[in-house]
C-alpha cells in the first residue's frame, strides 16, 4: 500500500521535474534541474527494487552527466537562448509516437505481477541457481559479471570509445578555430 | 585451437588491437598496424565462410553459458556473407586510409586508427551475435566510433554533421531499445532464436506490432532509410574521405542486415503478413527512398553529397527486396547489399583520391579531373556504371534479380519505380562525368593519385567487374541465406 | 491494495515524449542533449517497471525471501546508463568544439552558416 503510494507520487514528481527541466529559463537552471531529475529517477529505481541501478543512476546521471554538462556550459555558455516556441512538427511526431505506444502498451500485462512472461523465462534460472553456480548473493552482479559478462565487456569498450573520442576532439590541432 | 574460436576471434582481434594502435607513435605506423589487423580479420572471415558453407550454422557460447541464459554467437550464411563483406572492405580501405587518413589527422593518427578499428569491431559484433541486447551494445560501439571519425573531417561543418548524427543515431538506438523492451516484456528472453520461437502466438498483437515499429524505425535511422536519412549526406560529405568510403560501404549495410535479421529471423513471415499495411508501407518507403534520394542527388553541388544521396536511393532498392517478403526478394536485396558496398566503396575511394589532389569535392573544383587523373576517373566510371546497373557490372546483377523478384509478384509499379530511379542515376552521375572531362581554360598538369590510393580504388572497381562477369557464387550464396532465413525462422 | 495496472507505463510514455519533444524543438545543443537524456532515462524506467515484481525483494539472495524482482532488466539498464553517459560526454565534447569553431551552439544559427 505504502509502496504503491510512493511509486505513484514519485512518478508524478518525476514528470513534473522533467517538464520543469524542459521549460526552465537559462541553461544553468536546466542542468541543475536535470540533476534533480536523475535523483528522483534513482529514488524510483529503489522503490522498484532496482538498487544497483539506483546507485548507478545517482552516481552517473545526477553526478557525472550533470558535472560534464556544467563543464561544457563553462566553455560554451553565455549565448542568449531563443525563447521557446511551439514546434508543430515535433509536437505531431511526439503525439503520433506516444499514441502508438499507448496502443501497444495497453496490450502488456500489468506491472508487478509475479507470473508475467518476463518473470517466467530465463530470469528464474538466475534467481534459483546463481547462488550455487556463481556463489555471490547479488544476482544482478552474477548476471552482469558472468552470464552476460560479454555485454559488460562491450560496456567497457563503449566507455573507452567515448573517452578516445573526447580526447581526439579536445586535443591536438584545431585549424578551423585558429582562423 | 584457433579454428574453434575463430568465430569470436574475428571480433576480438580488432578489439584487442585497439589499445595497441592508440599508443603507437607517429603518423604512418598506426595505419600500417591497422592494415595488418584488417588482413588477419579477412583471413579469419574467409576461414569462417568455409566452415559455414560446410556446417550451415556455427554457434559459440560466450563464457560457456548456454543460451538463452548466456550470450550466444551465431553465424549463419547471411551473417557470414556480411562479415566477409566487412572484412573485405576493411582490408581494402585500411591501406588507403594509412596514407589518406593519417595525412588528415597528423599526430592524432594513433587515436584515429584506433577509432576506425573500434568501428570495425562494433560492426563485426552486430553481425556475429545471436543476442538482441548485445546488438544494441555493439551498435553503440560502432556509432560512437563513427561520430568521432566524422568529426575529424577537415572542415568545421564536420563537427555539426557529427553532432546531428549523434543525436539522430542515439534516438535510433533508443527506439531499438524500446522495441526490445516490449519484446522482453512479452517473452522474457533476449536470444534471437528463442525470441523467434516465442513470437508466433503473439503475431499481430498490438504490443508485438508496436515493438516491430520501433525496431524498424530505430534500425531504419541507422540505415538511412528515407525519410530518416537527414544525417547521412552531411556526415558522408564532411568525414575524412577514407572514413566516408568505409562507412558508405559498411555502416548502412550492417543496419540493413540487422533489419533483415529482426524482420525475418525474429518476427518471422507469419507476423509480418499479419500486420496490416506493413508490406505496403515498407514498399512505399523503399520507393520514396529510390526516387527521393535520386532527385535530391540531382541538385547537390558536392560529389560526396551526390554519392551519399545516391546511397539513400540504393538503400531503397535493398529495402524493396526485403519488403517483397519473398525468398527471391530477400535474396535480391542481399545481392544488392553486397554489391552496393563494392560500388560505393570504389566511388568514395576514387573521390578521396581526387580530393587528395584537388583539395575538395565540390563539382566546380573538379573540372577536368578526368584528364588530370585518368586512372582514378576510370575507376570512378566503373563504379558509376555499376551504380546505374549497366550489364557486366555488379550493379546489374542486383537490379536484375530485384526486377525479376518484383515481376514474380506482378507489381508493375515497382518495376517502373526501379527504372525511373535508374534513369535518374544516369542524370546525376552524368553531372559528375561532364565536369570531369570538360577542359578548363587553364589545364593543370597531369597528376595521378599516389599508388597507395590508386591501387585499393582499382581493386574495388575491379571487384565490380568480377562480380558482374561471374555472379553465380554470390547469387547462390544469397539465395541459400535467404531460404534459411525465411524458411524456418531460425 | 491499490492495483496500479499499467500506471507506470503511462507516465513513462509521457516522459519519453517530453524528452523527445525537447530534443526536437530546442535549438541549443546542450538542451538537445538534456532532452536526449530524459528520453533515455524514461526508457530505463520502462525496463525497470517490466522487471518489477510486487511484494518481491531486490534480487539479492537471502535465506528467508521467497520472491524477487527480475534481475535481468537491471543488468541491461546498468549497461544502458553507462552507454548513455558515454554518448552524452561525446556530444558535449562536440558542442564545445562547435562553440570554438562557430561561436555558437544554437542549431538555428549553425543552419544559417553555409560552411
Amino acid at each position: 500500500m505504502i509502496e504503491e503510494l510512493i511509486d505513484v507520487l514519485l512518478l508524478v514528481a518525476l514528470l513534473l521535474v522533467a517538464l520543469q527541466v524542459i521549460g526552465s529559463r537559462g541553461l544553468l537552471a536546466a542542468i541543475m534541474t536535470f540533476g534533480a531529475f536523475s535523483l528522483v529517477c534513482a529514488g524510483l529505481f529503489i522503490t522498484l527494487d532496482a538498487v544497483d541501478v539506483a546507485f548507478t543512476e545517482a552516481a552517473v546521471g545526477a553526478g557525472v552527466a550533470t558535472l560534464l554538462m556544467l563543464a561544457a556550459l563553462r566553455r560554451c555558455g553565455g549565448e542568449p537562448e531563443e525563447s521557446p516556441r511551439v514546434h508543430w512538427g515535433g509536437l505531431v511526431t511526439v503525439l503520433v509516437l506516444g499514441g502508438l505506444l499507448v496502443w501497444g502498451i495497453r496490450d502488456l500485462p500489468p506491472v508487478g505481477l509475479a507470473d508475467n512472461p518476463a518473470h517466467e523465462h530465463v530470469a528464474p534460472r538466475y534467481l534459483e541457481q546463481s547462488g550455487t553456480e556463481i556463489g555471490i548473493p547479488n544476482v544482478v552482479t552474477s548476471v552482469l559479471a558472468s552470464y552476460r559478462g560479454f555485454d559488460t565487456l562491450g560496456e567497457v569498450v563503449v566507455i573507452f570509445t567515448a573517452g578516445l573520442g573526447v580526447w581526439l576532439l579536445l586535443s591536438g590541432r584545431r585549424p578551423e578555430e585558429e582562423e | 585451437m584457433i579454428l574453434s574460436h575463430a568465430q569470436v576471434l574475428v571480433v576480438a582481434l580488432p578489439l584487442l588491437a585497439v589499445p595497441i594502435c592508440a599508443l603507437l607513435p607517429g603518423r604512418r605506423l598506426p595505419g600500417v598496424f591497422a592494415t595488418l589487423v584488417a588482413w588477419a580479420v579477412l583471413a579469419l572471415a574467409l576461414l569462417l565462410m568455409q566452415e559455414v558453407s560446410a556446417a550451415g550454422v556455427l554457434r559459440y557460447q560466450l563464457g560457456g553459458w548456454a543460451p538463452p541464459w548466456g550470450i550466444e554467437y551465431r553465424l549463419d550464411r547471411l551473417a557470414a556473407l556480411v562479415q566477409l563483406l566487412l572484412a573485405l572492405i576493411a582490408a581494402v580501405v585500411l591501406p588507403y586510409a594509412a596514407r589518406s587518413l593519417s595525412d588528415e589527422v597528423g599526430e592524432r593518427s594513433g587515436g584515429a586508427f584506433a577509432a576506425l578499428l573500434l568501428l570495425l569491431t562494433g560492426l563485426l559484433g552486430i553481425v556475429a551475435t545471436g543476442d538482441a541486447f548485445n546488438v544494441f551494445v555493439f551498435l553503440e560501439i560502432s556509432s560512437l566510433a563513427s561520430y568521432t571519425l566524422i568529426a575529424l573531417g577537415r572542415r568545421r561543418r564536420a563537427l555539426v554533421a557529427s553532432f546531428r548524427y549523434l543525436i539522430l543515431g542515439t534516438v535510433g538506438a533508443t527506439f531499438f531499445l524500446i522495441g526490445l523492451g516490449l519484446l522482453y516484456a512479452l517473452t522474457g528472453t533476449l536470444n534471437m532464436d528463442d525470441l523467434a520461437a516465442r513470437m508466433p502466438p503473439l503475431a499481430g498483437s498490438p504490443a508485438a506490432t508496436t515493438a516491430l515499429f520501433f525496431i524498424v524505425v530505430g534500425l531504419g535511422l541507422k540505415a538511412a532509410m528515407f525519410p530518416l536519412h537527414q544525417w547521412l549526406p552531411d556526415a558522408y560529405a564532411e568525414a575524412p574521405p577514407a572514413v566516408s568510403a568505409f562507412m558508405a560501404a559498411t555502416s548502412t549495410k550492417v543496419a540493413l542486415y540487422a533489419l533483415a535479421r529482426f524482420l525475418f529471423g525474429v518476427f518471422g513471415l507469419q507476423q509480418l503478413t499479419e500486420v496490416p499495411m506493413l508490406q505496403e508501407g515498407l514498399q512505399w518507403l523503399a520507393v520514396a527512398g529510390m526516387l527521393g534520394g535520386s532527385i535530391l542527388a540531382l541538385r547537390a553541388a558536392d560529389i560526396g553529397r551526390i554519392l551519399a544521396l545516391s546511397s539513400v536511393a540504393q538503400v531503397g532498392y535493398i529495402l524493396l527486396g526485403f519488403a517483397l517478403l519473398s525468398t527471391a526478394g530477400v535474396a535480391a536485396g542481399l545481392v544488392h547489399l553486397f554489391n552496393h558496398a563494392l560500388m560505393k566503396g570504389a566511388l568514395f575511394l576514387a573521390l578521396g583520391a581526387m580530393i587528395h589532389r584537388c583539395g575538395g569535392g565540390e563539382l566546380a573544383r573538379l573540372e577536368g579531373v578526368g584528364h588530370r587523373m585518368p586512372w582514378t576517373m576510370a575507376a570512378f566510371m566503373v563504379g558509376a556504371l555499376s551504380l546505374i546497373g549497366v550489364p557486366l557490372t555488379a550493379g546489374f546483377v542486383g537490379k536484375w534479380y530485384l526486377v525479376s523478384a518484383v515481376i514474380d509478384q506482378s507489381a508493375w509499379w515497382l518495376v517502373a519505380a526501379i527504372l525511373v530511379s535508374s534513369i535518374l542515376s544516369v542524370f546525376y552521375l552524368w553531372r559528375i562525368v561532364e565536369v570531369a572531362y570538360r577542359r578548363p581554360a587553364v589545364m593543370p598538369p597531369r597528376a595521378e593519385a599516389p599508388l597507395i590510393l590508386l591501387l585499393p580504388t582499382m581493386l574495388l572497381a575491379l571487384a565490380n567487374l568480377l562480380v558482374g562477369l561471374n555472379s553465380s557464387p554470390l547469387v547462390s550464396w544469397a539465395e541459400a541465406a535467404s531460404l534459411s532465413l525465411l524458411g524456418t525462422g531460425s | 491494495m491499490i492495483d496500479l495496472g499499467l500506471y507506470n507505463y503511462w507516465i513513462v510514455i509521457a516522459l519519453m515524449m517530453s524528452g523527445l519533444y525537447a530534443l526536437i524543438a530546442r535549438g541549443n545543443l546542450i538542451r538537445k542533449l538534456i532532452g536526449l537524456n530524459i528520453f533515455q532515462a524514461s526508457v530505463f524506467l520502462l525496463y525497470i517497471s517490466v522487471g518489477f515484481v510486487r511484494d518481491g525483494a531486490a534480487p539479492i539472495l537471502a535465506p528467508d525471501v521467497e520472491s524477487y524482482s527480475n534481475p535481468l532488466p537491471h543488468v541491461l539498464i546498468l549497461t544502458a546508463i553507462v552507454v548513455g553517459v558515454a554518448t552524452t560526454a561525446l556530444g558535449l565534447a562536440l558542442a564545445v568544439r562547435i562553440h570554438g569553431a562557430y561561436g555558437s551552439i544554437d542549431d538555428d544559427v549553425l543552419d544559417r552558416q553555409r560552411d
